[in-house]
């Protein structure tokens, strides 16, 4: 090869390596365009939490690289920020130099979160705490367990147990959802919480005598009652008087608003049951849409507006809390600011609240309209302005229709007859005042808090399953085969045991449900077969139909004065006749 | 030096003769291709070897604005250990009403501290002050009009936001893996 | 023009024309084949690897605390560090097969022979060296393989009789992989083997240009051919064009198959399979083949025979009467290289 085509040769392949350097450039460019998303962020040790995170780095590695992955890392929000806190609170105790406190509320996130806490707040999850040691809480209490401890029959064997803790189911059932009562030990052996400590506004506990018998362990540090610590249920009644627990929904020490936008996460609470809705959902259209369409959801987007960020499907955070297109991208921490119907209680009522954000109860239309600060139609619209990213008008309307027609078919057809009868019942005191001590108050129970929720809950996010199969089916089972032959049989008893007014006020009661035409299909044969069975006269029929058309009692005929008092009647020492008051 | 070593093997030619021309192409088609080739890898190196940080801010969070009253400052230090003086000198909620400043002097680099007394920053070193403002008045600072670092401040809800410079936020040790 | 050649004429007193005949050395005719030009490919390789070598030394930590993060941090945050580690990784690998062909043309040619012996002796050192360099170089990453695969190596030296618990006290700076393993693996990596490397291939270099090269005739060469052509600027440019054209194959080969990294070095758990580097490949299966003892031994004697072979090319010749004795051997050596290689290579364990 001469030497001129050689160094023609070098030219030439000196160029094809600046190409091939080109193309690595190109692919450097790539690179750092692809890194500069949300996760190429950076974690900073802001100087105050340095020590923090060097010793926990050793000892509880999870906590600081889960935080290592927050947000709060990235804007240098470190562990004093939020675990600090002021030497007069309760719970407050010296470790290595910080004035620091284990558990924090969302007095703490407040600080920097306002809108959010102010927003949480306001809503239903932050009341999930009241139905705390209150008649409503009687099922695990003492149904389950035991309000006083009690004797062992056997030992353990290879365990000490002299005394069982009775309040164990509540503590890891129901607290763990709707929130513990933040106790701390007093060294009488009392509980000292939030009642005891009576705090100001600023969480500063007001109490000198509950200070007093705080009991400290040898580092000082006040010692929280197991029996409420660990928790955090999203109605957590904590030291400083603040209610709830941010880390419900944005788990601790990452608060991935990935992981808040995902099902899963309400699904801690929100199924099995009695309330199933994660399971319906994912037998939705709209849970199998977000089970495949998954990673174009732009879950780890800054704000996950709907119809801005992504359209592919909507999961529990889309509908009830997250931003869209249509209200600015605003995200509301009220989940119930979009719910028409609370299909919590026996009987479904609409969602009119009143100032304080609870479910008004009030029959007259004018009264009514006076209490209300926000309307059903209100919330409603904030959902149909939701749907209609993805839906027409016509088509969201005409769902409502459906949903609305199906709520009231339960409420008329089943919650309000089966309402009459146990009220009936009581009245006649043909049952105990103890809950669950009859056959029939589980068999109620049983109807409207699993069968006829999971009815109304599928009927609400569109899984017909669980609306039909799961639930009016049962519903119906429920209320032919058992709540009417076990209120019959309580009757019977009572004409035998010489109480035939009362067993005659019952059974007209269950006749005139029976006689009304959407349950005349039921009796009619066996009525024609063998007339005159009926203890009832064709008059008393129709007197005792009218009686119940004149029945202007909502909601289970819940004392109104307590009714008023929370949103659904779902708390607070309310007089145990009423089961619309049982927790969910 | 392949160009010059080219140059020498081959006799002094006259491009304007088509041999000439010839050998010059190909000297200079052989030196471009080697230049383009290893400058460009050269160019590539000097990148990696700028720091990647360098000018790269990133937002802090400092305190939350109803920590601060008007006329108050609290010190804030970064994770290298580098002090700042935030301070609110009016009302309001944007960033205005707030400033940080630096307490490392501009002339040689010593530690500047607030004199209450005097209303100013001072630094020991050389006699030099400041005002509130970060601005010179007296001794080196003031001769060469050099201002205390000023730091951007914005406000995000009703949190007060820091901007500093990224490689200032990490710190050797076991914990600085970001 | 002139005044600044006279300047510097005067302080570097050599013209060009005398520095041309100082380096200019007549290269033989057979150099014009490619095949063997393979000598310069590993020097060429060598430069690179000492030119991104230095610059990835400039981000690299060697200690355990920090090193498998500073090695992150070059692959995934500085600009074109993931380009310079695949370019140093290839050109390694490259490097190695390059010796290695080199060392099988010079075998197979019988280049080795009187009176080249000591050169040969001096390129098995530098083949040690290269591997050497491979294995330090590869612990550095400290990933899970890198780190367990030192520590095997250092435990397989512990197997050499007398000296080899004290070769593996020194290569571990201790009993086991500790704080002070790495530094000493960086050091051998970035300071000892390479200044090692460049004084033995001077003295390569010089011994060649004292001996000359080993001239070949080919069969369909004409006689009358003239034998020998100019080192400038002919045959700088084969290797200047060698050079480019690696450049471009290790610039394909760092963005098609980029430097990755495993897992980070975990001393309390070892992984299901570990291998080492391919090109120990070899004695990995011979290891597995023999009990330790043996296979030590016996790897420590092929070693010793190919440091002695021009001298026991000899002796066979002698015994024999058979002139190519040494190329038969080569040829079964080299499938058995191969042969080895590729039966680690396609199996787990």
């Amino acid at each position: 090869m001469k030497v001129k085509t050689k160094q023609y040769l070098v030219g030439f392949l000196g160029l094809l390596f600046l190409a091939s350097l080109i193309f690595v450039q190109a692919m450097e460019v790539a690179r750092r365009t692809a890194e500069s998303g949300p996760r190429g962020a950076h974690a900073v040790t802001p100087a105050s939490s340095k020590a923090c995170v060097e010793c926990h780095m050793k000892t509880s590695p999870g906590i600081i690289d889960h935080w290592k992955g927050s947000t709060h890392a990235n804007k240098g929000v470190g562990c004093v920020e939020c675990h600090q806190a002021a030497h007069e609170d309760v719970d407050a105790f010296d470790h290595y130099g910080a004035t620091i406190a284990t558990i924090v509320t969302p007095k703490d996130c407040g600080r920097c979160h306002k809108t959010e806490t102010a927003e949480f707040m306001a809503s239903h999850h932050a009341k999930a705490g009241n139905i705390l040691a209150s008649l409503d809480n009687f099922l695990a209490e003492t149904v389950e367990g035991s309000r006083v401890p009690f004797n062992p029959h056997v030992k353990t064997p290879g365990m000490e147990v002299d005394m069982v803790n009775g309040m164990a189911s509540a503590n890891v059932g129901c607290r763990q959802c709707h929130g513990s009562k933040v106790a701390i030990e007093g060294t009488d052996g009392s509980l000292i919480t939030v009642d005891e400590l009576k705090p100001d506004e600023n969480g500063i506990p007001t109490s000198l005598d509950a200070l007093a018998l705080i009991r400290k362990d040898e580092n000082g540090r006040p010692v929280l009652h197991n029996s409420s610590w660990p928790n955090t249920g999203i109605g957590r009644l904590n030291l400083d008087g603040s209610r709830g627990s941010c880390s419900a929904c944005h788990s601790r020490h990452d608060f991935s608003p990935r992981r808040a936008r995902q099902p899963e996460n309400c699904g801690k609470c929100h199924l099995g049951p009695d309330h199933p809705q994660k399971e319906i959902y994912e037998e939705s259209k709209h849970g199998v849409a977000f089970r495949d369409l998954k990673e174009h959801m732009n879950l780890d987007a800054k704000h996950w507006v709907l119809g801005t960020d992504y359209t592919q499907a909507p999961t529990c955070a889309t509908c009830h809390m997250s931003g869209h297109s249509r209200n600015g991208g605003k995200v509301t921490h009220d989940p119930g600011q979009r719910i028409s119907w609370t299909n919590r209680p026996p009987i479904s009522t609409l969602m009119d609240t009143d100032i304080n954000g609870n479910v008004i109860s009030e029959t007259d239309p004018v009264e009514r309209q006076k209490q209300t600060v926000s309307s059903w139609q209100d919330k409603r619209q904030s959902m149909k302005d939701v749907c209609l990213h993805c839906h027409t008008q016509n088509y969201v309307n005409a769902f409502y229709k459906q949903y609305d027609d199906f709520i009231i078919n339960y409420n008329e057809k089943f919650a309000r007859p089966g309402t009459k009868i146990m009220n009936a019942l009581k009245d006649n005191e043909l049952l105990t005042k103890t809950q669950f001590d009859e056959e029939i108050e589980w068999t109620w129970f049983y109807l409207w808090h699993h069968e006829g929720r999971r009815a109304r809950h599928g009927a609400s996010m569109m899984a017909p399953d669980y609306a039909h199969w799961h639930g009016m089916y049962e519903v119906a089972e429920r209320f032919y085969q058992q709540l009417i032959p076990q209120a019959r049989e309580i009757a019977h008893q009572a004409e035998e045991a010489g109480e035939a007014d009362k067993a005659k006020a019952v059974l007209t009661i269950i006749d005139d449900i029976l006689a009304r035409p959407e349950h005349e299909w039921f009796e009619n044969a066996k009525k024609l077969a063998g007339d005159g069975k009926s203890s009832l006269t064709p008059e008393g029929i129709v007197s005792a139909a009218d009686d119940s058309s004149g029945d202007k009692q909502p909601d289970g005929d819940a004392a109104p004065g307590t009714a008023s008092d929370d949103r659904a009647g779902d708390s607070k020492p309310a007089d145990p006749a009423d089961n619309g008051s049982k927790q969910d | 030096m392949d160009e010059s070593d080219g140059g020498q093997e081959l006799p002094e030619s006259d491009p304007t003769t088509r041999r000439g021309f010839l050998e010059h192409a190909a000297n200079l088609s052989m030196a471009g291709g080697l230049a383009a080739g290893y400058g460009m890898l050269g160019l590539q190196a000097a990148q990696y070897l700028y720091p990647a940080e360098a000018g790269q801010t990133i937002t802090q969070f400092v305190c939350t604005l109803n920590q601060l009253k008007v006329g108050e400052s609290l010190p804030y230090t970064l994770p290298s250990g580098a002090k700042i003086v935030v301070a609110r000198q009016q009302e309001g909620e944007t960033a205005d009403a707030f400033i940080a400043l630096s307490s490392v002097c501009p002339h040689l680099g010593c530690k500047v501290h607030w004199e209450a007394v005097n209303s100013r920053f001072f630094c020991p070193c050389h006699n030099g002050a400041f005002n509130a403002q970060g601005e010179p008045t007296e001794g080196p600072p003031a001769a060469a009009n050099q201002h205390l670092t000023r730091y951007p401040l914005t406000v995000e809800g009703n949190l007060l936001m820091i901007q500093v410079p990224l490689n200032s936020v990490h710190v050797s040790g076991s914990e600085a893996t970001a | 023009m002139s005044v600044f050649s006279k300047w510097l004429q005067e302080r570097i007193p050599i013209s060009g024309a005398q520095l041309q005949e100082l380096t200019n050395e007549p290269v033989p005719n057979h150099l014009k084949r490619w095949w063997f030009a393979l000598g310069g490919t590993p020097a060429y390789l060598f430069v690179v690897q000492i030119v991104t070598g230095i610059l990835l030394a400039f981000y690299y930590q060697s200690s355990a605390q920090t090193a498998y993060e500073s090695v992150r941090y070059i692959t995934q945050e500085a600009a074109f560090g993931w380009y310079l580690r695949g370019l140093h990784k290839w050109a390694a690998t490259l490097m190695i097969a390059a010796v290695i062909l080199h060392q099988m043309r010079v075998y197979f040619t019988a280049a080795y022979q009187r009176p080249r012996e000591l050169n040969w002796v001096i390129g098995m050192s530098l083949l040690m060296c290269t591997l050497l360099t491979g294995f330090t170089g590869y612990s550095l990453v400290f990933e899970q393989l890198s780190f367990w695969g030192a520590t095997v190596a250092a435990n397989i030296s512990d197997a050499v009789p007398v000296v080899g618990p004290i070769a593996k006290e020194m290569l571990l700076a201790g009993d086991t992989y500790n704080d002070r393993t790495l530094s000493r693996f960086y050091i051998l990596h970035a300071a000892v083997l390479p200044t090692t490397i460049i004084l033995l291939v001077a003295v390569h270099i010089a011994f060649i240009r004292l001996h000359g090269v080993t001239e070949l005739q080919f069969e369909d060469e004409a006689d009358d051919r003239p034998k020998h052509f100019n080192f400038f600027p002919d045959h700088l440019l084969t290797e200047i064009t060698i050079g480019l054209i690696l450049m471009i194959v290790l610039s394909a080969l760092a963005t098609v198959f980029p430097a990755t990294m495993g897992p980070k070095a975990d001393p309390l758990t070892t992984p299901e399979v570990i291998k080492p580097e391919w090109f120990f490949y070899v004695s990995f299966r011979w290891l597995k083949l023999f009990s330790l003892t043996f296979a030590v031994l016996s790897t420590g004697f092929i070693v010793a025979a190919m440091f002695l072979w021009p001298w026991i090319d000899r002796v066979l010749r002698k015994l024999t009467g058979n002139e190519d004795i040494s190329v038969y051997i080569g040829i079964v050596a080299t499938f058995l290289l191969i042969g080895l290689t590729v039966w680690e290579a396609s199996v787990a364990h």
